[in-house]
């Protein structure tokens, strides 16, 4: 599928699709239960107006499961892959377990028979460390089938997520192992930003998402990370081939999101490559 | 006596939005078949607003205006900050719209009419707005129908 050109929102959570619930009722207790959303489940047009007033075409719809650590998924590969069914606008992603043993399989077979295009994990929820080699193997098969695996990184809100894992110098084996594997560290990795931008800085196959907000508001929170934490000159000049614009709805609507990301002050180059380019190349273009 | 309840779903489609449903709070009326009594309505969020106005472009683009003016969405620099800018536990999320909610406030959230031989009563210039101050989203608008057949 080619992508349009009017921008890719690279980090969303699709708990809120209430076609989706009335067909798989126990998304509704991962949304609440695992997830911790308290948002007003709504129709799928919500979602694809969510994108037009933030001027975007198209989202990453994210999956994550947690079946050792908490004995369940919010969505499966499957639900994804039936999602993105309805929808020409989404770009469904897996994810797997890597403490499962088939994980690699299982991820080669959501990408090849289910069409899924990226690997969701996150190891504060899944609770596994990013650079254990036990889940090396599967990072080698990600590498393998040419897919960009997106880490929560930094901060996790859920209840009983630890922020250990979440730390960026526990992705630098994995990125330092795995040069052609395309990574990306989410949230910026709050309140690690600075060690992200070194690990991106240093590893040209890492980057980061913008879809960080723990307190004040979009735009405050962003100008302060991606300004006064780290000057945005660093972000326009040496990474700007490294930013993905994500969103990370429900818990931040896209809307708001964009307007903190276009109102930094990049340059229209590095905007267009934060809000579409970037995540088109990671997705691999024409695919 | 006759008591009918009727929620109503409104799609938004912008961040902030009138839309007008005079029309389904008449045909939720008709149906009910109250003749003379009281229809009620109202939103059942919080960043929204129901209010009655002149139904007529220019107005709502005013009354949009000048409640953002009144109560924005991000206030001017150096002025004052919002104490909602902070995590809802209870959400799963921030919660950083504290100018929508004061929105909602200032329009309200209900409204009501009376009914007459089976009709509402309300002014030639009166239509009832559903009004999105934080979009999009499908909401719900509840209306209440109490009479005598």
């Amino acid at each position: 599928m080619a992508l349009s050109s009017n921008g890719i929102d690279f980090h969303t959570h699709p708990l809120l699709v209430r076609e989706m619930i009335a067909r798989h009722p126990e998304l509704a207790k991962a949304a609440r239960q695992t997830f911790y959303i308290g948002n007003n489940f709504q129709p799928q047009e919500t979602l694809h107006l969510e994108l037009d007033v933030a001027g975007l075409g198209h989202a990453v719809v994210l999956p994550i499961d947690a079946t050792t650590a908490l004995g369940t998924t919010v969505y499966t590969n499957e639900q994804i892959a039936e999602l993105c069914a309805m929808s020409s606008r989404l770009i469904g992603f897996a994810s797997v377990d890597p403490r499962q043993p088939g994980a690699p399989e299982k991820l080669e077979a959501a990408v090849k028979k289910l069409g899924l295009r990226g690997l969701k994990l996150a190891p504060a929820m899944q609770r596994f460390w990013p650079d254990d080699p036990s889940a090396f193997e599967l990072y080698d098969r990600a590498s393998q089938l040419g897919i960009p695996i997106l880490f929560h990184a930094g901060m996790s809100w859920e209840p009983g997520s630890r922020l250990e894992y979440g730390q960026p110098l526990r992705f630098e084996k994995v990125a330092a192992e795995f040069p052609k594997l395309n990574i990306v560290l989410a949230h910026l990795a709050w309140p690690w930003v600075t060690e992200a931008v070194a690990m991106a800085l240093k590893y040209p196959n890492v980057c980061l998402d913008t879809s960080a907000l723990y307190f004040d508001n979009p735009e405050d929170f962003l100008r302060y990370a991606m300004t006064h934490v780290v000057p945005l000159s660093v972000f326009e000049r040496s990474l700007r081939k490294q930013i993905v614009f994500g969103s990370n709805y429900p818990r931040v609507e896209i809307k708001n999101m964009a307007r903190a990301v276009r109102a930094l002050g990049f340059s229209e180059e590095c905007l267009e490559l934060i809000m579409h380019g970037n995540a088109q190349r990671l997705l691999g273009a024409g695919k | 006596m006759i008591f009918k309840l009727e929620r109503i779903e409104v799609q938004s489609r912008k961040d902030m939005e009138m839309i007008n449903i005079t029309p389904q709070v008449e045909r939720v009326t008709a149906e009910s078949g109250v003749r003379n009594g009281l229809v009620l309505v109202m939103t059942t969020h919080t960043s929204s607003g129901l209010l009655v106005t002149e139904g007529i472009e220019c107005l709502e683009r005013d009354v949009l205006a000048h409640l953002e003016r009144l109560a924005p969405k991000n206030p001017p620099p150096g002025t004052y900050g919002y104490w909602h800018n902070r995590y809802l536990d209870f959400d799963g999320r921030l919660g950083f719209n504290a100018g929508d909610h004061l929105k909602s406030i200032l329009s309200g959230v209900n409204c009501f009419f009376p009914i007459e031989n089976g009709k509402i009563v309300r002014g030639s210039r009166q239509c009832v707005y559903f009004v999105e101050y934080d979009g999009p989203l499908a909401r719900t608008v509840v209306v209440q129908v109490i009479g005598e057949s």
